[in-house]
């Protein structure tokens, strides 16, 4: 059995044209359109004085529409929409703004719907890793987190967007998971 | 698409063997990692998936950095082999890795970087490639520099390379940094040394290969990645 390497943080200076052009855009895959709803998830990002930070990388992982993962682990992955790979990648940008283009993902067995999302930063020694969700039903991650701090993983509904805001640290913090 | 015997399973790591959140001396973990305990959850389908695919979705770039003939970069020409596994110790093939560093005197081509280092116009110190079969990446690259951190305390990063792996589950996602062998900076470095164990932190260092002869005008080092996760074995009916 291997130990696995440690990590490490990301630094200031992650190459720029890692955030490739429509990397934050589900919607498209190798130039088709994916099935279902689009929706915008956007949100800022703040460290623990409220500053906005900048270049931050932002990854999520998620479902399709029907609820299935592109990935042969799902015993259904063989139904996955053919258009959908379900990662994406943004940086934010100089006010702390991230945005993605998404498909609204339809629920995977067992779990309501969900976006897994992982944040990379100076300072950050590790990634840190939490779960945004549409509503606050039931869920087992989202059951994991003390009842009084659920209602920060669930995205506000704006016109036109969910809005899904990430403070690593002190007031209305963001649950991460220690997996 | 990478294919894998399925499921996959993660288990809790050693926290000896990773790094501090907060680091006494580097000014911007306390301000931004979190405060209340992390929330333990058991991994679902959701987590223990992952994109296979990424290399459908950037674009990749070659690992031969260094440059050749008139714009041939500055500095030590260096060799990395770079072989990634799983906690099994099975090659992960097909997946993707990201890989970055500073030119031969410290510089990264990156806004944030002040100007206390020369650019090299023939360097820009970023490959994005494709682990083969084997688990194996090579790149041809120049050693980077060393670079004194803003905290202006004396910290100086010694010369490392990054790099962002994926692996088959969205637990295995990795990002790392590896060090050089024989580096004085390496003992004093704040964020190789917030690993507290000590064999954790010589496998972030490089091997040094005697040269051989080939190739002969570059240095080689070695290196090991181990990506979380392990093949479950299927239960005996």
């Amino acid at each position: 059995m291997m130990i696995p390497t440690g990590e490490a943080t990301i630094g200031p200076f992650f190459p720029p044209r890692y955030v490739d052009a429509g990397a934050n855009d589900l919607t498209l895959f190798e130039g088709h359109k994916a099935k279902g709803e689009v929706i915008e998830i956007r949100g800022r990002v703040m460290q623990e004085d409220g500053t906005a930070l900048e270049n931050l990388i932002v990854e999520i992982w998620q479902a399709d529409a029907a609820g299935i993962f592109r990935h042969p682990a799902d015993p259904r992955h063989a139904q996955a929409d053919p258009d959908f790979l379900g990662w994406g990648r943004a940086a934010t940008d100089a006010q702390g703004n991230y945005l993605f283009r998404t498909i609204r993902p339809g629920a995977p067995e067992g779990r309501a719907p969900h976006v897994n999302v992982m944040v990379m930063f100076s300072g950050l020694m590790r990634i840190l890793k939490t779960t945004m969700f549409f509503d606050n039903g039931t869920d087992p991650v989202l059951l994991a987190v003390p009842v009084s701090r659920r209602e920060l993983l669930v995205a506000k509904k704006k016109q036109g967007y969910c809005e899904f805001n990430i403070r690593l640290r002190g007031e209305n913090e963001t649950p991460f998971f220690d997996d | 698409m990478l294919s894998i015997p399925m499921p996959i399973i993660i288990q809790p790591r050693d926290e000896r063997t990773q790094p501090a959140r907060i680091v006494a001396g580097y000014p911007q973990t306390p301000l931004r990692n979190p405060q209340e305990p992390l929330v333990r959850r058991s991994p679902t389908l959701s987590e223990l998936t992952g994109p296979l695919e990424v290399a459908g979705r950037v674009r990749l770039l070659g690992g031969d950095i260094a440059g050749h003939g008139a714009k041939q970069a500055i500095g030590q020409l260096i060799h990395l082999k770079v072989r990634v596994l799983d906690e099994d110790g099975a090659p992960v093939g097909g997946t993707v890795v990201e890989m970055w560093q500073a030119n031969a005197a410290g510089r990264y081509i990156h806004p944030n970087d002040d100007d206390h280092a020369p650019p090299d116009p023939n360097f820009y110190g970023a490959a994005r490639l494709v682990t083969d079969e084997r688990g194996m990446f090579e790149l041809r690259t120049v050693k980077p520099g060393a670079y004194p951190v803003p905290t202006r305390d004396g910290w100086w990063r010694p010369p490392h390379v990054h790099f962002s792996l994926f692996g088959k589950v969205w637990l295995s996602r990795l990002v790392t940094q590896m060090y050089f062998p024989g580096e004085p900076l390496n003992a004093q470095d704040r964020i190789l040394n917030a690993v507290p164990d000590a064999a954790a932190r010589e496998s972030l260092v490089a091997r040094y290969v005697p040269p051989v002869g080939d190739p002969y005008n570059a240095l080689v080092f070695e290196h090991q990645i181990v990506l979380r996760g392990r093949t479950a074995t299927p239960a005996q009916p």
